[in-house]
């Protein structure tokens, strides 16, 4: 801590010891022409010197709820109600009391119970009927004597039943407004006065001219207050989940695979048919996956040799040694437009312009399934998927592969539980055990199927995979609600970060 | 699929006593997984390709052989009843195929009739594919007189007490008074005639894939022999589900005999019929897919703990599938189980070796590059989805473009893909009024519109959007701002603006952005209309720029 004063502080004690009584900040701010968030800020590094007190007040105040404001114009549910009864000769049904004095459903329930505990209104039952009768002769009310003293501007009261029965109610509620005074700790007048005599000397900015002259030399400097917490301020940055993204893509290069693009909007062919996924599977039925209608429901077939290659293993396993699914295979179905489920649509478009050597792509992209937006599903996800192809490639160089990605995203423990996909055969699950979460499902993964692969003449194996990466971005950055990972929050985008 | 067993139940029928945890620890490596445990009751998660697994009796078959108590090809001894169904002409188009089997002796307590229900309503629900394909009806064997009619009938002719009913209906009445007929009626209400099951009394056994007979197809605690039908439009989808449910059924005792159906060109198929299929997989093949070096006699035990029958030759394997297995296409599916049977707790990881140059694509690249430089300029990157509703993009927009709009969406607020950033970052600046001032935010990400020639009728176009809102803003610094941006894009001297009337931006206060001579973008101040629409009560600068996918502007 600098034993000498910054111009801040300079400013704050001098006009502390000129006005020489305790003041609210808000009007020493006001004084100084200053914000009070940086004068209480000054304030607090003089604290900390034991040089001025602070003093914190709390203020309560009340407001009225939007209940309690109909109430201040309409009278209380149970004033009405009494006053129904009594209207009606002291003694009335329930109903007849209620259409009397224009109670709607919600209000009628409050108003008898409250009718009831105030001791204005004595309750019978007569042949089955809740009859009321009155048992004073005026409704007197606090509660609208308290009501209507705040609808008129008094902001403060004594604390009393009526007020707490208001509160309670919640016809009222509690404001708190805490608000500081300062003053200059007596014993210390006179070392504050030795400080601010001492200080006033010294160099304050830095000119051009000051430097062409030299006549810094041998001055000294005025100190400033470098011990404070900079506040906090808005700058460009990058939004967590798209640096988090960037970080997925940076471990899988590295690893050496090719980034490749698939279109969002897919026809059946691409996103299910070249998977040998049968047209008639439940996935591809409206609750599941998206379907557009508009402008344009249907897309087209682009390589006829290719459809018809897989028309013929969905048919009849074509030369692939399967069965296939022994089913009509309808081009209606086949060129359907939808919004792709999963990213394997982009491997199988990657290995339709890759069929010869050994090969590795990801792509780290949005899916869509029609789905209701709520705490634990969204519409649209990410996925992280990749594909191998290589001969030789076995189901042990694949868990191999999964290891060395988790391990990428910092995870090393995991299991394999076999799987069920329709487009690998052998199939797998992989979990990993997560710093935070345990246990937790990474996403599934195999080798496809000759059904896949050989209708673009592929013999090689390949491997292929789909990480759940927008459950690794929730867990790195805490986030408990998947509509957050969009976040429409501009204060939280602004204070989050995504730090590996 | 979720399915429920009592675990004591479960327990008696692998035959030996297991801990939750071994249980548990067994079901994953099949497969299965344990999702919840409240008492005596375990739900298991089967996956959709093991439907044999979908009933307690079924999921007990696998643990037991996993866990080599009983292990290789399970015998249902089949005896020949005699018994014919009789198949009328005129179903070949509505739903041609039946068949059937008797179960003689099984056990039936109020919670064994339920889960057999669940096995039917499973099975049929998928692999049935909602009763359209397949769907299953049980009855009391001895209350039925066969042989057994299925035919079609005109609708207003067949009159039964559906299940669950004291009164008669006729076929129009069940599809709009009963549940099921409301459910499932769509299947053959179209057609003139519908397909009917009854015996040679005329007695109703049902209308198939829609109800049961009250009267026989009920099943109570005293039912001892069923009869057991299937009927569908996929003969080998019928087989499977009779096999599966039949031999759920034999493992609760029940013993059972076959029947014999007669299609109306005399063909007959006598079922069911459990001959296993044969399949020849060689060494080398099973052991360059697993990446292991197994022997002949490693591979029949692997199989035979999966519940095949197995015998090792040379070079290869013989293989019997059981067949009650529906997911077994081609050798690739026997492969994956021997690694099941293998157990994938002992496989090993290995070292990939394939070694490949990684690169990133010049479309993600290029929007690196941009984003690097809106937060040089002090802008905040946001992320939203690619749904939204037309009314964000057209109506509160003043435009009026062709969107891409999906069929079934839940909600319309996420009904149709976004075809411009810059009403998502309206949206986006509508919801943060409270946030501190001046608010400058950008979104570099895909927008699609609507182009018929391409295969998908879409164009994926990588977008950047950009606004600026404060108490007071500034046409001109919006300018500077993408002349920024584009020249360090390598774009100077490539790019102008040229002054155009757009309706979402203020008259006289909008420019198109062109580069290389092609319309790429926009920039303006946004009109006091659109910022109305939005419900927002500060001043906008905005800016969208088409980016290209790959690396030619």
């Amino acid at each position: 801590m600098s034993e000498q004063l910054t111009e801040g502080e300079r400013t704050v004690l001098e006009e502390l010891l000129n006005l020489n009584q305790r003041v609210p900040t808000s009007d020493l701010a006001n004084r100084l022409k200053q914000g009070e968030e940086r004068v209480i800020s000054i304030l607090n590094s003089l604290v900390s010197r034991e040089l001025v007190e602070i003093h914190t007040k709390e203020r309560v105040t009340y407001s009225l709820t939007d209940e309690g404001a109909e109430y201040v114009d309409s009278g209380l549910p149970e004033v009405r109600l009494f006053g129904g009864v009594k209207e009606l000769g002291g003694k009335a049904t329930f109903d007849d009391a209620v259409a009397k004095a224009d109670l709607d459903s919600k209000t009628k329930g409050i108003a008898m119970n409250w009718a009831r505990r105030t001791g204005w209104l004595q309750i019978v039952k007569e042949d089955g009927t809740t009859v009321l009768k009155t048992l004073v002769e005026e409704a007197e009310s606090e509660v609208t004597d308290i009501i209507t003293q705040i609808s008129q501007g008094k902001e403060s009261h004594q604390s009393s039943d009526s007020l707490n029965q208001a509160l309670e109610r919640k016809l009222v509620v509690e404001n708190i407004t805490k608000s500081y005074e300062t003053e200059i700790i007596g014993a210390k007048t006179s070392e504050i006065e030795k400080l601010l005599s001492a200080g006033t000397t010294g160099i304050g900015n830095i000119t051009p001219e000051l430097l062409a002259s030299g006549a810094w030399k041998d001055k000294s400097f005025r100190p400033y207050n470098v011990d404070i917490q900079p506040v906090y301020s808005n700058y460009g940055k990058k939004h967590p989940y798209a640096e988090f993204n960037d970080w997925l893509r940076e471990i899988m290069v590295g690893l050496g695979f090719t980034e490749w693009f698939g279109p969002y909007v897919e026809t059946e062919f691409w996103g299910h048919d070249t998977l040998f996924v049968p047209q008639d599977h439940v996935a591809r039925e409206v609750q599941d996956q998206f379907r557009v209608s508009s402008p344009y429901d249907h897309g087209k077939i682009i390589d006829r040799k290719y459809y018809n290659a897989v028309k013929a293993v969905h048919e009849n396993g074509g030369d692939t040694g399967s069965k296939g699914w022994d089913w009509p295979y309808s081009e209606e179905v086949a060129t359907r437009l939808c919004l792709r489920p999963h990213t394997t649509p982009v491997s199988m478009r990657y290995l339709y312009e890759h069929r010869e050597g050994p090969q590795k792509m990801f792509i780290i992209d949005r899916n869509f399934r029609s789905e209701t937006l709520s705490a634990t599903h969204a519409q649209e996800f990410n996925q992280c998927e990749g594909i191998i192809k290589d001969k030789g490639l076995t189901l042990r160089d694949l868990l191999g592969y999964l290891t060395s990605i988790c391990r990428g995203v910092g995870i090393d423990k995991l299991k394999f539980k076999p799987g069920q996909f329709p487009f690998t055969e052998p199939s797998v699950e992989t979990f990993g055990k997560h710093e935070k979460l345990g246990w937790i499902e990474l996403g599934g993964s195999g080798i496809f199927r000759p059904e896949v692969t050989r209708p673009l003449g592929i013999t090689d194996t390949v491997l292929a995979w789909g990480l759940g990466s927008g459950r690794l971005y929730m867990a790195a950055m805490g986030i408990n609600d998947i509509r957050d990972n969009y976040s429409r929050d501009l204060n939280w985008l602004r204070r989050s970060h995504f730090v590996r | 699929m979720i399915v429920e067993c009592r675990i004591d139940d479960l327990l008696s029928l692998i035959g030996k006593k297991l801990t939750l945890e071994k249980l548990e620890e067994t079901l994953f490596l099949i497969k299965a997984e344990v999702e919840k445990v409240e008492g005596n009751i375990i739900e298991i998660e089967v996956n959709p390709d093991r439907q044999d697994m979908l009933s307690t009796e079924g999921i007990a078959r696998a643990v037991r052989s996993f866990l080599r108590l009983e292990t290789g090809l399970i015998k249902y001894p089949v005896k020949k009843s005699g018994k014919q169904i009789i198949v009328k002409p005129g179903l070949s188009k509505i739903r041609r195929y039946i068949c059937g089997s008797i179960l003689k002796g099984v056990k039936a307590d109020d919670k064994l009739i339920k889960e057999y229900m669940h096995l039917q309503d499973a099975l049929t629900s998928t692999h049935g594919r909602n009763r359209s394909k397949a769907s299953i009806g049980l009855y009391v064997y001895d209350d039925i007189e066969f042989p057994i009619i299925y035919g079609p009938k005109k609708p207003e002719d067949i009159v039964f007490k559906p299940l669950g009913y004291e009164y008669e209906m006729n076929g129009p009445t069940i599809m709009t008074d009963h549940e099921k007929g409301v459910e499932f009626g769509h299947i053959i209400k179209f057609h003139k005639k519908w397909p009917l099951l009854y015996d040679s009394r005329d007695e109703v056994l049902s209308l198939p894939p829609i109800i049961n007979s009250n009267d026989l197809g009920r099943m109570t605690t005293e039912t001892r022999n069923l009869f057991v039908e299937v009927t569908g439009t996929h003969l080998p989808t019928v087989h499977q589900a009779l096999n599966i449910i039949t031999a759920s059924l034999a493992e609760r005792e029940g013993s059972i005999e076959s029947v014999t159906v007669v299609y109306p060109d005399d063909t007959i198929d006598e079922t069911p019929d459990f001959t296993p299929e044969k399949m020849t997989i060689s060494t080398e093949e099973i052991n360059s897919m697993i990446g292991l070096d197994l022997s002949g006699p490693d591979i029949v035990k692997a199989l035979e703990r999966m519940g095949y029958g197995a015998t090792a030759k040379t070079k290869s394997v013989n293989v019997l599938v059981p067949a009650y297995r529906m997911d077994i296409l081609h050798a690739v599916d026997v492969i994956e189980d021997i690694a099941i049977g293998y157990g994938f707790d002992n496989l090993t990881p290995a070292i990939p070796q394939t070694m490949t140059t990684g690169k990133l694509s010049p479309a993600t690249r290029l929007k690196k590059k941009v984003r690097d430089l809106m937060v040089g300029l002090g802008y905040q990157e946001i992320m939203n989805y690619i749904m939204t509703s037309p009314e964000t993009l057209n109506d509160k927009m003043l435009r009026s473009e062709t969107i891409v709009t999906t069929e079934n969406p839940k909600s319309r607020n996420y009904s149709v893909l976004r075809n411009s950033l810059l009403p998502v970052l309206l949206d986006f600046a509508s919801l943060n009024q409270h946030a501190d001032y001046p608010q400058k935010i950008f979104e570099v990400g895909d927008i699609t519109i609507p182009a018929e020639t391409a295969e998908t009728r879409v164009n994926q176009i990588p977008s950047v959007g950009c606004l600026m809102s404060d108490v007071k803003v500034n046409i001109t610094t919006s300018m500077t701002e993408v002349g920024f941006l584009l020249r360090n894009l390598g774009l100077n001297g490539k790019f102008e603006f040229v002054s155009v009337n757009n309706p979402t931006f203020v008259e006289g206060r909008a420019a198109k952005i062109i580069v290389n001579n092609t319309e790429v973008g926009v920039l303006g101040e946004v009109s006091p209309q659109v910022l109305e629409n939005f419900g927002i009560g500060y001043p906008i600068v905005a800016f969208e720029i088409h980016l290209p996918r790959g690396l030619e502007w």
